[in-house]
């Protein structure tokens, strides 16, 4: 007997999943994704490597400027571009201000009406108004850092090889400054609701980071320093998104990973919170990843206030830098909100010969189908199916899938 | 009234742009009730509606299907964004059965996978808002006069205009940068060239394009076959 979840709502793209049952028993869980293949590592080949990036930031609205960055990044060590920390610090801000966006949707408007029993935050309103707004001020402010960093809230072209079209104003950092610091207090509400969440899904035993909080060079798992290409990649006949491993198990990324095994400094109430929830996060339960997500909310908000004003205080050089070489291969690592982000290409005179992008929800998909089979067998039997069905799917919804990302996960 | 969202292949944007109206949403709620949105909403629903939001390509057949359920259940079939009115830049793949094999090696996939066409080749639409991203303006007018039953008008003018009424400086023929402004279709309010960038075509081609001449003044500045590769990232001229 095969019990099918129906395709997931509120997450992004479409995937379903199916549990197997064999005498009374249950034998396996898959995750189906089955939003089509969208083919973008074959769209990069033959592109000048400037037009790259705004096409990548295509793959995922949610996520758009991480695409970028970690495309540029690609890029720049490919052709040996270095750029001033001025630019740094604002793709920094950047990714921050992506996390507050991509958290806050999750958190108040996909996640909490779990929580709280809802179909979905529309429904919230009547009687929980106010946590709504407060988590979509925080998401407009995301937005508002996605704005001024890339160009658009979504799809922007700002963010270049070598730097930005265009620069942020004194006026605009001073304003996202004081926002940032004005959202903490409710960002920290939302930290104690899924505090309260029974522990569920499997336990993220592998978990994979980049080396440095939101990008690096390296990658960063069981204590090991790696590389991606030290991963095993399998592909499977039921999804359009290929498994990973690393030494056959399967891996776990995203804020959950990032809070573990980074820990969060120099920050005053995000450490506060993570000290206070240490013991839930500690249980690596995948279902803490909501609470993990919302830490990083409020860790993020600190995080964008002091950067800008860091850059506020030293200055920004207003650059775009050109390109020592016309050739090189390279790899750009970044954190987008759901977890480690891999761009990788070939450039040969100046265009892309080869190319290759990795997800966070493709790096998850063997750990979901784990964690669904898990929850499966401790919940079959006691529940009716319908309630079954939608415990497991709040499982899913905790690793905040983001499934058009996940299909065109290529080793080419 | 009664509306539904429905996404086919594409990168989520367009249904989270919807979101991204913020208290412009709460406007739209007061005309009509949200009955489908499955990236919102948990609720499921068969009921008729009148006017359907579709966004995405069609790129398999499970898009097919949702594609017409939701023109057989609609009065008024919206195409959102630049993937549902023009393929945007997955539909720019030229042969979809060599990418598959390339990505995927022999493993046929869980569903039937077409070349990713846009929606208004499948089935007729009755308006159509491109763009990619789309403006949230443009789409919160659209259901505003829907609701008071006007019918909207499409924007037929290029990107250039609103460059001229900015007072942008030109980027294609002051700094040399290419730009497709000159053929684009207008409504984003010149978003990159007030970046001080090229229009990208995001929202394809505008009314009277005059094609032969943009690539005559862009072979100033760029190879021929990278002009085309510009010109078919995200509508096939």
């Amino acid at each position: 007997m095969i019990i099918e979840l129906d395709e997931f709502t509120r997450v992004e793209g479409v995937g379903k999943a199916e549990i197997v049952v064999e005498n009374g028993t249950i034998k396996e869980a898959r995750v189906k994704i089955l939003e089509g293949p969208r083919f973008f590592e074959v769209l990069t080949l033959g592109r000048n490597y400037w037009d790259v990036p705004d096409l990548e930031a295509r793959i995922c609205a949610i996520c758009y400027l991480s695409h970028s960055i970690a495309s540029v990044r690609a890029i720049e060590n490919a052709l040996k571009i270095d750029v001033p920390e001025s630019v740094n610090k604002l793709r920094e801000l950047g990714l921050w201000g992506e996390i507050i966006e991509s958290h806050s949707l999750h958190l108040y408007l996909l996640a909490l009406p779990d929580v709280l029993g809802y179909p979905d935050a529309i429904s919230m309103v009547q009687r929980h108004g106010e946590i709504i707004k407060e988590g979509l001020a925080i998401k407009a402010l995301g937005n508002t850092i996605r704005e001024v960093i890339g160009g658009r809230e979504i799809h922007g072209i700002n963010v270049k090889p070598g730097g930005f079209g265009r620069y942020p104003s004194e006026a605009e950092l001073e304003n996202i400054a004081k926002h940032a610091r004005s959202l903490v207090r409710f960002a920290r509400r939302v930290v104690g609701i899924f505090a309260s969440q029974e522990p569920r899904g499997a336990k993220a035993e592998t978990a994979m980071t980049t080396s440095e909080y939101l990008w690096g060079d390296e990658l960063i798992i069981e204590g090991e320093r790696i590389q991606y290409e030290d991963l095993e990649e399998v592909p499977v006949s039921y999804s359009f998104a290929k498994h990973t491993y690393y030494k056959g198990s399967p891996i776990f990324v995203g804020a959950l990973a990032r809070v573990l095994l980074k820990g969060i400094a120099e920050s005053g109430e995000a450490e506060r919170l993570l000290r206070e929830h240490r013991e839930k996060i500690e249980s690596r339960y995948v279902i803490y990843n909501n609470l993990a997500q919302a830490i990083e909310l409020v860790y993020a908000l600190e995080k964008v206030s002091k950067i800008c004003e860091e850059l506020l205080c030293e200055g920004i050089e207003k650059v775009i830098v050109e390109p020592e070489e016309k050739e090189g291969e390279g790899v750009g690592y970044v954190e987008a909100p759901r977890g480690v982000l891999v761009h990788h290409y070939r450039i040969e005179d100046g265009k892309i010969v080869w190319s290759n992008t990795i997800t966070p929800t493709a790096f998850n998909q063997g750990i979901m189908e784990l964690s669904l089979l898990e929850d499966a067998r401790r919940m079959y039997g006691s529940l009716p199916e319908d309630s079954l069905k939608a415990k497991l799917e709040e499982v899913i919804r905790a690793f905040d899938p983001c499934i058009s990302c996940s299909v065109h996960f290529v080793k080419m | 009234m009664k509306l539904g969202v429905f996404e086919l292949t594409d990168c989520g944007g367009c249904a989270l742009n919807i979101l991204f109206l913020y208290e412009k949403l709460f406007d739209i709620l007061e005309f009509y009730e949200i009955t489908e949105f499955h990236m919102a909403s948990s609720s499921r629903s068969r009921e008729k509606l009148d006017v359907a939001i579709v966004t995405g390509t069609v790129s398999t057949q499970r898009d097919l299907e949702v594609l017409k359920d939701a023109r057989n259940r609609s009065e008024y079939l919206i195409a959102l964004g630049t993937c549902a009115t023009h393929g945007s830049v997955q539909g720019s793949v030229d042969d979809t059965k060599a990418a598959f094999r390339r990505i995927y090696g022999d493993i046929r996939g869980p569903t039937k996978v077409f070349d990713p066409r846009p929606v208004v080749d499948h089935v007729p639409v009755d308006f159509a808002i491109p763009g990619c991203p789309y403006n949230k303006e443009e789409l919160f007018q659209v259901l505003m006069e829907l609701a008071r039953g006007v019918e909207p008008v499409a924007k037929d003018y290029p990107v250039c205009l609103e460059c001229k009424l900015n007072e942008y400086e030109c980027v294609l023929l002051k700094k040399g940068i290419p730009c497709l402004g000159p053929v684009t279709a207008g409504g984003c309010n010149a978003q990159c060239p007030a970046l001080g960038l090229g229009c990208i075509g995001c929202r394809g081609p505008s009314m009277d394009a005059n094609i032969p001449g943009m690539v005559e003044v862009l072979k100033n500045i760029l190879p021929e076959e990278e002009i085309s590769k510009k010109l078919r990232t995200f509508a096939r001229w």
